[in-house]
Formats: C-alpha cells, sequence, structure tokens
C-alpha cells in the first residue's frame, strides 16, 4: 500500500505546487507526516535537486520513492508528481490546438505573449539576486560576487554572438566555475 | 498528414515519437536552474532544426505551462509532444524529458554523502547556475518577434515585469490578466480597423 501512499501525496504535491523551490514547503508537509523522511533530510533532497539534472519535484519524487520503496516506489511516486501535467496539461493542449485559429483565443494571446516576457525577464533579476549576491547579504556594490558575474557575462557573449548551443554553454559554465567559481 | 524531417525526408510515426523522447532525453540532461533553459532548446531542436513547431507555439506553451499546477518543465514537454504528435507525442516528450533526471537521482542516492562534502561539486553548482540568467535573457530575446506586435505589447511586458519582479502576486493571475486586457484591447483595435 506503500506505493499507492507514495503516488496519492506526490499528486497531491504536484496539483498543489508550481514547480522550482515553492514545492518546499508541499513536500515538507507529505513527507514528515508519513514518515517518509526527517526534515533534515528534506533539505538534503533540495541539494541533490541543484545537482543534478531535471525539476526539484522529479528529483523529490525519485529520490523519496527510492528510499522508501525501492524502484517501484520510484516509479509511483514520480508518476503521481507528473500526473497534473499529464491530465490538466494534456486537456489544455488539446484544448489550444482546436482554438488555435479563432480571433478571439489570438487576440487573448497578444495580451499574454508580451506579458510572459515580461514575467521571464522578471525571474532573471530575481536570480541575479540570489546567484551574484551572497545569501542575505545587503544588495551593496562591494558584496558582489564578481568571479560569477564574469563567467555569466562570458557565457552569455558567446551564447549571444557564437550561438555557442545551451548543452555547451552550461557545460562550459561548469568548468569556469570549478576554476573560478 | 506528412510531416517532414528537415531534409525534407518524410519521418514515420514511430520514428517521430522515438526522435522526440532521445531529443527530449538530451535536454533533460541540461535542466538545471529551474528548466528555463529547455524552452531555447525546445526551440532550437523543434522549431529552428526540424520545423515540427511553430514559433509562436513555444510562447503560447510557456504561458499555459507556468500557470496550470504541476511542473512547469513536464507541462511544456507534455504541450509540445501534443501539438506535434497527439497524446503519444505528449507521453514520449514527458517521459524522454524526466528520463536523465530519474537515472541521476537513483545514482546520487549511492553516493549522496561524498556528493554533499565534495567542494568542487559546490564550485560547479555555482558556475552552473550563473549561466542561467543569459540563458533566460536569450529566450526572452527569441520570443520578441512574435510577442511584440505593436507599443501598447511594451505596456504589457512593462507592467507584467514590475509586478513579478517586486510583487507577490501569483504568476496565474498575471497570465489570466494579460489575457483579459489582450482581449479588451486587440478586440478595439479589430472594430476600428473594420470600420
Amino acid at each position: 500500500m506503500v506505493l499507492l501512499e507514495l503516488f496519492l501525496s506526490f499528486m497531491k504535491i504536484g496539483f498543489f505546487s508550481f514547480g522550482g523551490l515553492t514545492m518546499i514547503p508541499v513536500i515538507n508537509d507529505e513527507v514528515l507526516v508519513h514518515g517518509w523522511m526527517t526534515a533534515d533530510e528534506v533539505m538534503d533532497i533540495v541539494a541533490v535537486a541543484e545537482m543534478t539534472p531535471g525539476s526539484l519535484g522529479i528529483n523529490c519524487a525519485t529520490f523519496v520513492g527510492l528510499r522508501t520503496a525501492g524502484v517501484m516506489g520510484a516509479f509511483s511516486a514520480t508518476l503521481g508528481v507528473m500526473a497534473p501535467s499529464l491530465t490538466l496539461c494534456m486537456a489544455a493542449a488539446h484544448f489550444i490546438m482546436k482554438l488555435k485559429d479563432s480571433g478571439t483565443m489570438e487576440n487573448a494571446m497578444n495580451g499574454v505573449r508580451p506579458v510572459s516576457m515580461g514575467m521571464l525577464l522578471a525571474v532573471a533579476v530575481t536570480l541575479s539576486q540570489t546567484t551574484f549576491w551572497a545569501e542575505g547579504a545587503a544588495m551593496k556594490l562591494s558584496d558582489v560576487h564578481w568571479n560569477l558575474v564574469v563567467i555569466a557575462a562570458v557565457c552569455g557573449v558567446l551564447m549571444f554572438r557564437l550561438k555557442l548551443t545551451i548543452p555547451k554553454t552550461i557545460l562550459l559554465a561548469a568548468v569556469l566555475g570549478l576554476l573560478i567559481g | 498528414m506528412e510531416k517532414n524531417g528537415k531534409g525534407g525526408r518524410p519521418v514515420s510515426r514511430a520514428g517521430k515519437l522515438w526522435t522526440m523522447f532521445w531529443i527530449m532525453a538530451k535536454i533533460g540532461c541540461f535542466t538545471f536552474g529551474g528548466g528555463w533553459s529547455i524552452i531555447v532548446q525546445i526551440q532550437h531542436e523543434f522549431v529552428d532544426k526540424r520545423g515540427w513547431m511553430k514559433e509562436e507555439q513555444i510562447i503560447d506553451f510557456m504561458s499555459v505551462a507556468k500557470s496550470l499546477p504541476g511542473i512547469m518543465i513536464v507541462n511544456m514537454s507534455v504541450l509540445c509532444g501534443y501539438a506535434m504528435e497527439g497524446a503519444a507525442g505528449a507521453l514520449s516528450a514527458a517521459f524522454g524529458l524526466t528520463a536523465p533526471a530519474i537515472a541521476a537521482i537513483s545514482l546520487v542516492v549511492y553516493f549522496y554523502g561524498s556528493l554533499k562534502a565534495n567542494p568542487y561539486v559546490e564550485k560547479v553548482l555555482n558556475g552552473v547556475r550563473c549561466v542561467v540568467i543569459p540563458i533566460i535573457l536569450q529566450a526572452a530575446w527569441k520570443l520578441k518577434g512574435k510577442s511584440i506586435i505593436s507599443m501598447i505589447s511594451y505596456v504589457f511586458l512593462a507592467v507584467a515585469f514590475v509586478v513579478c519582479a517586486f510583487t507577490d502576486i501569483s504568476k496565474p493571475m498575471v497570465i489570466i490578466a494579460g489575457a483579459i486586457f489582450g482581449l479588451l484591447v486587440w478586440r478595439g483595435k479589430k472594430e476600428h480597423g473594420a470600420a
């Protein structure tokens, strides 16, 4: 029955979160209540998720599932956390494809597209704050991690000017991080 | 419906699903930092290289993926997969994307203790986190052509930027507001044009 519980818990986590670090409180609630992990171990998963490809949700589900009930546990939990995408998003995709030629949909999208761009730029600003300044430090010019700014700038120029692909850019950033990070 | 690869070669449905799975798996290996980089990679692989999706679909799906519950990058791959090959495409893309993460975590579970104590791992991560910022800027830049269709679009962009950067208003609310104001503004435009 632990497989079903894993599936249901992670489905709940999936439905009540919008990905990223905002998932932590929801994940905490579920796995602590079930006694699957301690609060310290949850912070460990967050660190693990940062080190590996994939989103926090998938990584967490695999991690908890694997430790609680082996491979089948990992499978149940991961499928659970993907449930909203596989149901809601599939329905949304169907709906969008049907409506794509309607004028109303196009008008709404004319509004949504620039808004998405604004959201994306806001994410860049927030990430710059957390990446380039030490955690909890006042945002003064003297506290900037200049080595990290250099890495971002070098990678940015190579990507924009020389059309370096994303996987190559990320590998380059990893090497630069090792050298001066 | 006949669908072609980049060189105009016909691609069978099974072949296309298989290709989608592997491309998404490749993309899944490089989704550090909240997964924003997958937007640029999907665009590169499926729009520029193969022509299986249209440019404007990327940005439409991005806002839907962000507003629905669930993991943004999984949502994004379901939407893109569905647009290319229906439900089978959605499954192929979603499982392709998550496969590398599941494999990586399984390894990490066994080596976690030694990885955590390693200072070099920390340095590599610092570098990887930095590159997410230029990646996001590039994604925004590439979407500019389809999103900015008049001066009013800049107003939408600026307001959304300020709201998202400086308030805690939820992202779905911002997207819904964008859709409503888009309907109001551009419907008015069309009537003016017709009159």
